[in-house]
């Protein structure tokens, strides 16, 4: 945990240093005394202090719990990865593929990655899903949903 | 504010009819199964759900949320007694007596003492709601700026009291939520701050999205790179209720707890866990044997388990009077009031007085729901644990975006939803805690906004935010507190350390 708290430590003080900085640029106002830029830079100054305080701790050698070391060669962690890309994939598709066409395919290339093999499951659930939250949000609760390639067709 | 029984006894009227009952059952059931499974908490599963009742009436809406988070409460404890893992972090004290009685071949007794303690937890809560809500609300009326600036400042402070494990790392995930809540329009002068020249930055991180991909995608990251198959108990539920002797045996703990798990969730930002945890420890402490504790005590499990089901009732209080969240389902929650066109706050209480009684009935008849939809599905309910994670995940993810898009119809929500599910995912994994951003979230403009309103009234004196005596207890109760937090967070972390001790050697043994 500890070079994760120092790498968490920078990143806050990077935000917090952000926040300064567009902080820097808000108009004053000459009324209140706090303009909108007072809390930024509030929040800033505190998220700055608190990473600092996380930071010497984590050199003094304060740092608590343990985290597991990412490994690529670990199932687990390829899992996590294809399953970002995967998602990434879905939400950037979704609108002009459409939600039935994007959910079958990502739910059918996440069974298997999870390790489902048998072509009857992969080819029935995904599309029992899809077509019963299509149900649910497009015709129960009347909620449009990205129809994409199939616009002529529902 | 008086109390109003004719309305009361409309309400209740109202909410027995039989659609609204029914809606409170789906929501129960959907509560108990979300619950049960571990990983799917009572605030992901509200958040995963409230896309399901855009469009719907507010009671309806309103009574299948309260429905799930009652349900979900009381299902967290199936998973920790059957297979050692708490549903919801709220049943993690559960797991401490209901496993080893389990093991010892007494599932049923423990599975039917959770559903009898969470049901009288309950029901204390909501008759504790019921009649102090009104009173924290009348009083709330009088309420100006400078009293809201100090009860959100009062809210934060508790946020950071509960961080668990590092106080440093829970300051960070509170502040940095209040950066993002500080994202969008500033409320007074209306300068766009932190938007990155982005239309869809104006108005803030929608909220829905954000917390589904706080709470529910990160999960979905979590989830997928976990192994192997969850072993079930070979678990005999062979009762429904527990014997009235284990009852007339709990009895001092289940009223005890549910006082207890009322107070703590009334604190804004303290939750069932916490109230589980306090309940826990206060049933071992008063125990003429609190050796045996740890090794299968059903008044244990019985203390928890009220006390994580009454927080529910306690978390609604100040979320109906004063418009702030007890705990973060209560801050989900508080989105789908919104999302009704409802403020909650006193002003509830003068606009839509029907409204509130409503919940007032809803929350109680949920727990009677949720008695017999317990007793009638307790051996299914036993089976979904075992439900197949290598489908559920992938729909969870397709679900949470579903949900994020449904809202307005605008992609840039399921951006953000991923956005928030891979932040949310980092953190979890490095501990930093997420709650306290959710809370942040609502705390932070409440906070910012009656600052700047107070000072607009005193032409820039800050002398106003002492004025008021009300402001001054609760500054002074937020620097008890965070005084409080800070000196004991030493014994917080020597408890949570024992805590986990006693729980890995339960595993081991």
């Amino acid at each position: 945990m500890k070079v994760a708290d120092i790498v968490g430590g920078i990143i806050g003080i990077l935000i917090g240093l952000f926040a300064l900085w567009e902080g820097a640029k808000m108009p004053a106002d000459v009324v209140m005394k706090i303009g909108p830029s007072f809390f930024p830079n509030m929040l800033g100054a505190l998220l700055i202090l608190f990473s600092m305080v996380l930071i010497v701790n984590a050199v003094r050698g304060r740092s608590k719990g343990k985290v597991e070391p990412y490994r690529l060669s670990d199932k687990g962690v390829q899992r996590g990865l294809i399953t970002l890309a995967a998602g990434s994939v879905f939400v950037l598709v979704v609108e002009p593929i459409g939600f039935i066409p994007t959910a079958i395919v990502f739910l059918t290339f996440m069974m298997r990655v999870m390790g489902k093999r048998s072509p009857l499951l992969l080819a029935v659930t995904p599309a029992l899903i899809t077509a019963a939250v299509w149900l649910v949000f497009e015709k129960v609760l009347v909620l449009s949903m990205p129809a994409g390639v199939l616009a002529d067709y529902l | 504010m008086d109390f109003n029984w004719s309305l009361m006894f409309a309400s209740y009227a109202t909410v027995f009819s039989p659609g609204v009952l029914f809606i409170i059952c789906v929501g129960i059931t959907a509560g108990i199964v979300i619950g049960s499974l571990p990983g799917l908490t009572a605030t992901m599963g509200v958040a995963l759900l409230v896309p399901l009742t855009f469009g719907r009436p507010p009671l309806e809406s309103l009574a299948m949320l309260i429905g799930i988070y009652c349900g979900a409460m009381y299902g967290g404890s199936i998973s920790a007694i059957l297979i050692r893992t708490p549903g919801t972090p709220a049943a993690a004290a559960t797991i401490l007596e209901g496993y080893p009685m389990a093991r010892r071949g007494e599932a049923g007794r423990a599975l039917s003492m959770a559903l009898f303690a969470s049901f009288f937890g309950g029901v204390c809560g909501a008759l504790i709601m019921t009649f102090a809500s009104p009173i924290v609300s009348g009083f709330a009326l009088e309420f100006g700026p400078v009293e809201y600036f100090a009860l959100a400042i009062f809210g934060l402070s508790v946020i950071v009291s509960i961080s668990g494990r590092s106080l440093v790392k829970g300051m960070m995930s509170a502040v940095f939520g209040l950066l993002i809540s500080s994202i969008g329009f500033d409320p007074i002068s209306g300068f766009p701050r932190f938007t990155f020249g982005m239309m869809e930055m104006m108005e803030g991180p929608p909220f829905i999205p954000t917390l589904i991909g706080l709470f529910a995608v990160s999960e979905v990251f979590n989830e997928v790179q976990k192994t192997g198959q969850l072993q079930q108990l070979k678990a005999k539920v062979d009762r429904f209720l527990p014997t009235w002797e284990d009852i007339k045996h709990c009895f001092k703990h289940l009223c005890r707890s549910s006082v207890i798990g009322t107070f703590i969730g009334s604190i804004p930002g303290a939750g069932g866990d916490i109230a589980a945890f306090v309940s826990y420890g206060q049933a071992k402490r008063t125990s003429k044997h609190p050796e045996r504790f740890g090794h299968g005590q059903i008044e244990g499990l019985a203390a928890s388990e009220s006390a994580n089901n009454a927080c529910s009732g306690g978390a609604m209080i100040p979320l109906l009077s004063l418009g702030v969240p007890g705990d973060a389902v209560t801050a989900v929650l508080l989105g789908a009031f919104i999302i009704q066109g409802l403020q909650p706050g006193p002003m509830l209480y003068k606009e839509n007085i029907d409204i509130v009684y409503q919940i007032f009935a809803s929350m109680m008849l949920a727990q009677f729901a949720m008695l017999f939809i317990g007793m009638a599905g307790i051996r299914l309910f036993a089976k979904v644990i075992l439900v197949d994670r290598a489908i559920l995940t992938p729909t969870i993810f397709v679900l949470s975006m579903v949900g994020a898009f449904a809202m307005r119809s605008n992609i840039f929500d399921v951006y953000t939803t991923l956005a928030f599910g891979i932040l949310g995912y980092v953190m979890m994994r490095y501990d930093y805690p997420l709650s306290p951003i959710l809370l942040a979230l609502i705390l932070g403009p409440m906070a910012e906004a009656n600052l700047r309103r107070a000072m607009v009234i005193s032409s820039g004196d800050p002398s106003i935010l002492v004025s008021r005596p009300i402001a001054v207890g609760l500054m002074v109760l937020a620097v008890v507190s965070l005084l409080m937090s800070i000196r004991g967070q030493k014994q917080v972390e020597a408890r949570l350390a024992e805590m986990e001790q006693a729980f890995e050697k339960e595993i081991t043994d």
